[in-house]
C-alpha cells in the first residue's frame, strides 16, 4: 500500500475511534458500580443470593465474551419471533415488542449490556479481594466512633479498597480497550471491523496494523493515567 | 457519686463455650477501673460486649442511666432501640490494642472525622478541639503525618485523641500497651495517668500490674469467664482472698 | 449494616438503569416511530399474519425500506470502497430492484458467521452478497433463482497459445495466497502437471503474468471478469474452469411473496436492459444468468 492509500485508510479508521471509545467508556461507567454491587451481594448472608451471584460470575468468566455478545444481542429478537412471546404477560410483550433490532441504538445497547455484565463479574472479583483485605478492626473502630454503615463504607472502607484494587483494575481496563473489538462479531461498526473491510479491499494487512497503532496509543494513555493514579494514592501504606 | 456504668449478671457464650458468666460490676464517675486476668479469661470479650462489638446473651448493661440491654423473663438479653444504642455508643469511647487508625487519613483527619460527620460539628471547631488534644498528646507537629509514618506509641496516642474528640463519658482501653515495644509503653501509661488526674472515667483491660495498682481505684480480676475477685488495688494485690488470684499475681511477680 | 449497604446499592443500580435508558433514548424514540409506521405488525417481526397470509412484501413496502445484509468484504459483489462506501455489483442491482419496488435500500453490514440469525430474527430482509448456492443453504433459506455463475478459471494473455486446460501441462500458474482458488487448484488432478506459485493479491498475480513470469492466473471467475474489465490489458478466460458454483439471494423461508416479487423485478430488469448495463459496468459484459 502507498502512503496516499494508508492515509485514506487511517482517515476512515479514525472515524470509528469514537464508536470504540463509546463502548469502552459506557462499559466502564456501568460495570464498575455494578461490580461493586455484585461484590457486596457475593458476601451476602442469604445463601440463594450468594449462589446466584457465584453462578453469574462463573458464567461470565467461564464463557467467551464473544458468545455472550451474541447471546444477548439475539435474545430479544429471538423471543420476538418465537411462539413463547404470546405466553408472556401483556406488559412484557409490549416491552419486548418496543425493541427494534434494526435500530442502531439497539445494537449498541445490547453490546453495552453484554460487556457490562462480563466486566462487572471481573471487577466484582477484584473488589471482593480488595474488601476482604480490609481488617475487621477498621469496621470496629468506625462503629465505636459512631459512623453509620453507609459512612463507614464510603469514608473508611472504600478509599482503602480503591488503593488496593488500582493495579488489578488497570489490567482489566487495558484489556477492555482491546476487547471492544469483539463487538464486531455482530458487526458493531468499530475500528477493527472497518480495518477488516479495508484489508479485503486492498488485500493487505496494513489496515489492521493501523488499527493496532490506535490500541497502542490508547494503552499508553491508560498506562500513564494509572501510574499517575497509583502515585497519587501512594501517600500512605 | 453518679453511676456511669452498671453491669449486672452479664453472660455470653459461643455455642457451648461459655466465655462470660454472671459478670457484675459498676463504675462511678471519675473512677478508674482496671480489669486484669490471664489470657482467655474473657476480659476483652467483656469490653467488646459493653462497646456493642459483640452481642451479650443475657444480663443487663446501663450506661449513664440508659439501658443498653436487659434480660427478659427467660433470661435472654433484649437490646434497646437503635436510637438509644446509638446515644449510648457516643457516650463511650474505645481505644484498641492495635490502634485501628484509618491509614488513608492524616493524623488530624483521624481525630476530626467523627466529630465532623457523626456529631456534625463545624469543621473549624472540630479542628480546634483536635489540635488541642494532639497538643496534649505531644503530637501537634505530627498532625499532617499519616499513621504509617508514626511509631506505635505515637499511633496509640493519636487513637486516644481520636476517642477523646467525641467527649465520651467513659473511656475504655483494650490492652492499650500490648502491641507496643516495652520502651514505648511508658508514654501511653503517662497519658492515661494524666487523664485519671483530670477525673476521666476509665475502664482499662491491662497486663501492666504495677500500672493497674498505681492508677486504678478499683481492680477486677477475671478468670475463666468469671469475676474471681474485685476490690481496691490494696485488697486485690496485697490481700487477695482467692487462691486463684494469689497464684496469678505470684506468677506475674516472678515473671 | 447490610441493609444500609443494600440501600446504597439499589440507588446505584437505579441510577445506572436511568443512565442506560438515557443513552438508549435516541434509539427508543426511533423504535417507537418505527413501531407506529409498521402499524399493528410492530411487535411481530414474523412476517406471517395470524391467518397464515404472507405479509412479507407488504411489510417491506409499509416500512419503505428493504434491508440488505452483507459482510461488505466481497469485491466486486458488495464491499467497502476507499471512501468507506458500500458498493458493488450486488448493490447496484439491489438499488435497481428497490427503485422498482418503490422503497429505500438499506445496506446493513453483518458478520458473515451469524448471517442466518440476522435473517431469521428479522434484522435484515435478505442476504445478497455473492452467496453461493449449496444444498444446506437451500434447506435453510428461501433462495432466489441463481443470478450469476461463478467458477474458478484460468486467465491467460489474449495472445497466449494456451486454449484449454490440457495446454497448461508444464506451465507456470499463479494463485492468490490463502484463497479458495489455491486450495482447489492444488487438490485438482491438473496440479501434478504444472508449476504452481502464489502471491498476496490477484492484481499482483496478473502483473506477474504481464511480465511473463507466469503463464496463467487461477482465480474466481467473477473477480477475474472484474479485474479484466478494470485493467487495460488484453486477457482471455479459458472456457474450462473448476468447481462451478452459483450465486443467489437468500430470503427467510416464509417470505415467499417478497422473494417472488424480487425475482419478478429481476426478470423485468433483465428485459429492459438494466441488468446488462450494471453487469457491463462491473464486468465488461452481461455475465448474469437471470432469465
Amino acid at each position: 500500500m502507498g502512503i496516499e492509500e494508508i492515509k485514506k485508510v487511517a482517515e476512515i479508521l479514525l472515524q470509528y475511534v469514537p464508536a470504540t471509545l463509546k463502548l469502552f467508556g459506557a462499559t466502564l461507567l456501568f460495570s464498575i458500580p455494578l461490580g461493586m454491587i455484585v461484590a457486596l451481594l457475593r458476601k451476602c448472608k442469604i445463601k440463594p443470593i450468594e449462589w446466584l451471584v457465584s453462578f453469574y460470575i462463573l458464567i461470565m468468566r467461564g464463557t467467551p465474551l464473544m458468545l455472550q455478545v451474541i447471546a444477548i444481542y439475539y435474545a430479544i429478537p429471538f423471543v420476538q419471533t418465537s411462539d413463547s412471546l404470546e405466553k408472556m404477560p401483556g406488559f412484557l410483550q409490549t416491552l419486548i415488542g418496543l425493541v427494534d433490532i434494526r435500530d442502531a441504538g439497539y445494537m449498541f445497547n445490547a453490546v453495552c449490556v453484554a460487556f457490562t455484565l462480563n466486566y462487572a463479574a471481573y471487577f466484582a472479583e477484584i473488589f471482593r479481594g480488595g474488601i476482604e483485605a480490609i481488617s475487621k478492626g477498621q469496621y470496629e473502630a468506625a462503629a465505636c466512633l459512631g459512623f453509620t454503615k453507609t459512612q463507614t463504607f464510603f469514608r473508611i472502607i472504600l478509599p482503602q479498597v480503591i488503593k488496593r484494587i488500582v493495579p488489578a483494575s488497570s489490567n482489566e481496563v487495558i484489556t477492555l480497550i482491546k476487547d471492544t473489538s469483539l463487538a464486531n462479531i455482530i458487526a458493531y461498526e468499530e475500528i477493527i471491523l472497518k480495518a477488516k473491510q479495508q484489508m479485503q479491499l486492498y488485500s493487505s494487512l496494513v489496515p489492521l496494523f493501523i488499527a493496532g497503532i490506535f490500541y497502542l496509543i490508547s494503552t499508553i494513555v491508560l498506562t500513564t493515567l494509572f501510574s499517575f493514579i497509583e502515585k497519587k494514592l501512594d501517600y500512605y501504606k | 457519686m453518679e453511676e456511669m456504668l452498671q453491669v449486672k449478671n452479664l453472660s455470653k457464650s459461643y455455642g457451648n463455650l461459655t466465655v462470660l458468666k454472671d459478670i457484675s460490676f459498676h463504675v462511678k464517675k471519675g473512677e478508674v477501673v482496671a480489669i486484669i486476668g490471664p489470657s482467655g479469661s474473657g476480659k476483652s470479650t467483656l469490653l467488646r460486649c459493653i462497646n456493642q462489638l459483640e452481642k451479650a446473651d443475657g444480663g443487663e448493661v446501663c450506661v449513664c442511666g440508659q439501658t443498653m440491654f436487659s434480660s427478659d423473663e427467660s433470661g435472654k438479653a433484649v437490646y434497646s432501640s437503635a436510637q438509644i444504642l446509638r446515644e449510648i455508643r457516643l457516650k463511650i469511647g474505645l481505644v484498641f490494642q492495635n490502634f485501628n487508625l484509618f491509614p488513608h487519613m492524616s493524623v488530624l483527619r483521624n481525630v476530626t472525622e467523627a466529630p465532623i460527620h457523626v456529631l456534625k460539628q463545624p469543621k473549624t471547631e472540630a479542628i480546634e478541639t483536635a489540635e488541642k488534644l494532639l497538643k496534649k498528646m505531644g503530637l501537634l507537629e505530627k498532625k499532617n503525618s499519616y499513621p504509617c509514618e508514626l511509631s506505635g506509641g505515637q499511633q496509640q496516642r493519636v487513637s486516644i485523641a481520636r476517642a477523646l474528640a467525641l467527649h465520651p463519658e467513659v473511656l475504655f482501653f483494650d490492652e492499650p500497651t500490648s502491641a507496643l515495644d516495652p520502651e514505648l509503653t511508658g508514654e501511653i501509661l503517662k497519658v492515661i495517668k494524666e487523664l485519671a488526674k483530670e477525673k476521666m472515667t476509665m475502664v482499662i483491660v491491662t497486663h501492666e500490674m504495677a500500672f493497674a495498682r498505681d492508677v486504678a481505684n478499683y481492680v477486677v480480676f477475671m478468670d475463666g469467664g468469671f469475676i474471681v475477685e474485685a476490690g481496691t488495688p490494696e485488697e486485690v494485690f496485697s490481700n487477695a482472698k482467692s487462691e486463684r488470684t494469689k497464684q496469678f499475681l505470684e506468677r506475674y511477680h516472678n515473671g | 449494616m447490610r441493609k444500609k449497604l443494600w440501600k446504597t446499592a439499589a440507588v446505584i443500580m437505579a441510577a445506572s438503569a436511568m443512565l442506560l435508558t438515557a443513552c438508549g433514548g435516541a434509539g427508543e424514540n426511533a423504535s417507537s416511530q418505527n413501531a407506529e409506521s409498521q402499524g399493528d405488525t410492530s411487535s411481530d417481526t414474523a412476517t406471517n399474519g395470524e391467518s397464515g397470509e404472507d405479509l412479507s412484501l407488504q411489510k417491506v413496502k409499509d416500512a419503505g425500506k428493504f434491508v440488505l445484509g452483507l459482510d461488505a468484504t466481497f469485491k466486486p459483489m458488495g464491499y467497502t470502497d476507499e471512501n468507506n462506501e458500500i458498493v458493488g455489483f450486488d448493490i447496484d442491482l439491489a438499488e435497481a430492484v428497490c427503485e422498482k419496488l418503490g422503497v429505500e435500500l438499506v445496506k446493513e453490514p453483518i458478520n458473515w458467521d451469524t448471517k442466518e440469525q440476522d435473517l431469521s430474527v428479522g434484522k435484515i430482509d435478505c442476504i445478497w452478497n455473492g452467496l453461493s448456492v449449496s444444498p444446506s443453504r437451500e434447506e435453510t433459506f428461501n433462495l432466489s433463482e441463481p443470478y450469476m455463475k461463478n467458477a474458478m478459471v484460468f486467465v491467460v494473455p489474449e495472445s497466449s497459445d494456451i486454449n484449454s486446460t490440457s495446454d497448461l501441462a508444464g506451465k507456470k500458474v499463479i494463485v492468490q495466497n490463502g484463497s479458495t482458488a489455491q486450495d482447489i487448484l492444488t487438490e485438482s488432478e491438473l496440479a501434478a502437471n504444472m508449476e504452481i506459485t502464489s502471491i498476496a493479491t490477484n492484481i499482483e498475480a496478473l502483473q506477474q503474468m504481464d511480465i511473463n513470469l507466469v503463464d496463467a492466473v487461477f482465480m474466481d471467475e467473477v473477480v477475474a471478469q472484474y479485474e479484466i474489465k478494470n485493467s487495460d490489458k488484453a486477457y482471455r478466460i479459458l472456457d474450462e474452469g473448476l468447481a462451478e458454483e452459483e450465486y443467489a439471494i437468500a430470503f427467510r423461508k416464509e417470505d415467499q411473496a417478497l422473494r417472488d416479487e424480487v425475482q419478478k423485478i429481476l426478470s423485468e430488469l433483465k428485459a429492459d436492459g438494466t441488468v446488462e448495463e450494471i453487469s457491463t459496468k462491473w464486468f465488461g459484459s452481461d455475465i448474469t444468468t437471470i432469465e
